[in-house]
């Protein structure tokens, strides 16, 4: 068994391996890619994806996947954006509030998400699939498909103000990663996701409120979309529906090519962190090397395709679900 | 377990009076169809007008049916009287709730139509000729289709350039780069006909600039936050040497101008393209350089319209030109210069149309690539 040891632990940092190996590639290509500006917008591109990849980390962890993200992120930028603007238009005032208002949105969100789910004993696929439509239509409904622009120097200074060459969102996407990590390594609740997506019928049988944990993931879940929400307004200075668009493929994908598995009880979010800088180093890449645009989204597919295959531990799935 | 038992033959019971109402009523449908008189096939008094398009979410084609309520208005109707057929997006919805409407009303049917794919508007023309009813359409028509092999029942058909006026915002631009120096393109969804229209504008314009260089032409799928991160790996494959951007939209240029704002570059040249309301504010301020307005507004009334006078008899399709079945709808340049008088005229309000002046706005006959 000792071998199997020595393969898992090479196993643990295979996505990690991956990223080096896309980077010196790429470096490798044009020089231009390794650098301290170039990272820099690599970091703007991937805070808000991370934060939505958290979240949806937290539902995986537990065997359940989350897929609503793409209509929760446009209602909670909505959100933020609409009550930004109805409170005085800066965070300086009272127009703070605006971040906990789209908070508790996403935690709506992700609560009515779970609950579905639960209660009405519907798989989380479907019913946070439907719950993500709903989203769409409902940010539709709230702009009547306009635009929201958000133009408080304050705001915005997450993108325009650096520290150490990076700007504000990194460090409040990399504070967000901090605050998930607690709540997975040192909280009772982080561990009962694992718990249930290592084997649910073993933690029902030990006095787990499983129904309960899972609700209490996807409001996790939503929250952490609501923060993606906000830095992805950040990013743009708009809110729209658009502004969730696309967060569905990058956020599962990331979590998986990390080496978060599907099936549940592995991983977390530090894997995650990983597979999100994976996915966007590619994207840049593809653009910095000059790859042309028809070639680009198949080289994406094929790349993620290796990095799953390179990074998941397929022997312990009977069959790959 | 018998409450189970009970339970589904309730369902069993409840699911043969559903059959059982749902026959009735369809056959009460036939019946009622059969006895409806039908309509003479004769110039029509008072038409039903009807806009048949995607939906009205984008604020593109909400333009395009406050232009066809504003026609009904001038009619002195209610606006409520414009019957919206709205497809979302799929030409089978199109063509099955146009011929549901021409069931209904017959000949009495004037109807402006975006047929939403090119080879949708063959069918929808075939059922509203044969019904005998008016059509105008916009945007989408296969090339071998023509409204003068229908008679008068296929009043016109609107569509846009986009080549020329891409070329004149390429112009704007390069000339704010003092005529040198590298820029790069973010372009539409590659296959898409505006988007190739609008490379090809800049292409042109490019002809007449040895010492600008076209370093790179990017798809970025019409979407900002795509269009964001095109343009920042284009400045790090580029850096210094990007001296312009040529947008195809005013969507991508909002993604442009915020990856450069992340860097702190506020005054590089930026050109788009659709003349959205936050756009024209944009130019206003100088931050985009130019766009160009279709004057959605124009297109949706006049085609309505077209159909309606048509329907009416107050002109008579099949005496008119060429160039009057087949048109080019007007394109406005927007530039630094003129955007603030623009805006008060086009997006702070909409100016008032003579909708008789059919072709007063159009832009020439519509020219084919063999």
């Amino acid at each position: 068994m000792k071998h199997g040891l020595v393969m898992d632990n090479i196993r643990k940092w295979v996505p990690f391996l991956v990223l080096l190996v896309l980077v010196l590639f790429f470096t490798a290509v044009n020089p231009h890619f390794l650098s301290l500006r170039n990272f820099a917008r690599i970091a703007v591109s991937s805070s808000p994806a991370l934060m939505v990849a958290v979240g949806a980390t937290f539902v995986i962890l537990m065997g359940s996947i989350d897929l609503s993200m793409e209509g929760t992120v446009a209602v909670c930028a909505v959100v933020f954006a609409m009550l930004l603007n109805r409170l005085g238009g800066s965070l300086a005032h009272v127009g703070w509030a605006a971040i906990p208002g789209a908070l508790l949105a996403g935690g709506v969100l992700g609560a009515v998400n779970g609950l579905i789910h639960v209660r009405l004993r519907i798989p989380s696929f479907m019913a946070s699939l439907s719950m993500g439509f709903v989203g769409v239509g409902l940010s539709l409904l709230m702009t009547g498909g306009n635009r929201i622009l958000i133009d408080d120097p304050l705001f915005r200074s997450l993108l325009t103000v650096r520290f150490m060459s990076f700007p504000l969102m990194a460090y409040a996407a990399l504070g967000g990663l901090l605050v998930a990590w607690f709540i997975q390594d040192r909280t009772t609740i982080g561990r009962n996701f694992y718990a249930i997506g290592g084997g649910e019928e073993l933690a029902r049988a030990s006095g787990l409120n499983v129904g309960r944990v899972r609700v209490i993931g996807f409001i996790l879940a939503g929250i952490f979309f609501a923060l993606g929400a906000i830095l992805a307004v950040a990013r743009l200075g708009i809110a729209e529906t658009e502004t969730g668009t696309g967060f569905m493929f990058l956020s599962i994908t990331s979590v998986v090519v990390g080496g978060t598995g599907l099936a549940g009880g592995s991983g977390g979010v530090w894997n995650t962190l990983v597979g999100v800088l994976i996915v966007n180093v590619i994207g840049n890449g593809m653009v910095v090397v000059g790859l042309p645009d028809y070639l680009q989204d198949g080289v994406l597919g094929l790349l993620v395709i290796s990095a799953v295959y390179l990074s998941m531990d397929r022997r312990s799935l009977s069959f790959a679900r | 377990m018998s409450f189970i038992k009970k339970y589904i033959e309730q369902q069993t019971i409840n699911r043969r009076n559903l059959l059982l109402l749902s026959a009735y009523g369809l056959g009460g449908l036939a019946a009622s169809a059969s006895f409806r008189p039908h309509f003479a096939r004769a110039a029509v008094q008072n038409p039903k007008i009807a806009w048949s398009y995607r939906d009205r979410t984008n604020p593109y084609w909400n333009s395009i049916v406050s232009g066809g309520e504003a026609f009904v208005e001038s009619l002195g109707l209610p606006k409520s009287d414009l019957l919206n057929l709205i497809n979302g997006g799929s030409s089978e919805k199109s063509l099955a709730d146009i011929k549901a409407l021409l069931s209904r009303y017959g000949s009495g049917v004037a109807l402006a139509a975006d047929p939403n794919d090119m080879p949708n508007c063959r069918p929808v023309v075939e059922a509203v000729a044969g019904a005998g009813a008016y059509v105008s359409t916009i945007w989408n028509k296969t090339d071998d289709l023509h409204p003068w092999d229908f008679g008068d029942n296929y009043v016109s058909h609107m569509t846009w350039s986009d080549v020329g006026p891409s070329e004149q915002t390429a112009r704007i631009l390069i000339e704010a780069m003092g005529g040198k120096g590298g820029l790069v393109h973010l372009g539409g969804i590659a296959s898409n006909n505006p988007a190739i229209e609008r490379l090809q504008g800049l292409k042109n314009a490019l002809k007449s600039y040895p010492n600008v260089e076209l370093l790179a032409e990017q798809a970025a799928d019409w979407d900002t936050q795509k269009a964001n991160q095109v343009m920042s790996g284009f400045l790090t494959r580029y850096g210094d040497a990007i001296k312009g951007v040529h947008c195809a939209s005013d969507t991508m240029a909002y993604g442009v101008i915020e990856a450069l704002r992340a860097e702190g570059i506020e005054n590089m040249p930026v050109v788009s393209y659709d003349g959205n309301p936050q756009a024209v504010g944009l130019v206003a301020q100088g931050k985009i350089l130019a766009t160009v307005f279709t004057n959605p507004y124009w297109g949706g009334g006049v085609t309505a319209s077209l159909a309606y006078y048509a329907a009416t008899g107050v002109f008579k399709p099949s005496k008119e030109p060429k160039e009057h079945r087949e048109f080019y709808g007007p394109t406005v340049l927007v530039t630094t210069k003129d955007a603030s008088t623009f805006k008060a005229k086009y997006i702070d309000s909409n100016p008032k149309y003579d909708w008789k002046d059919f072709w007063g706005l159009s832009k020439g006959q519509i020219q084919y690539r063999s």
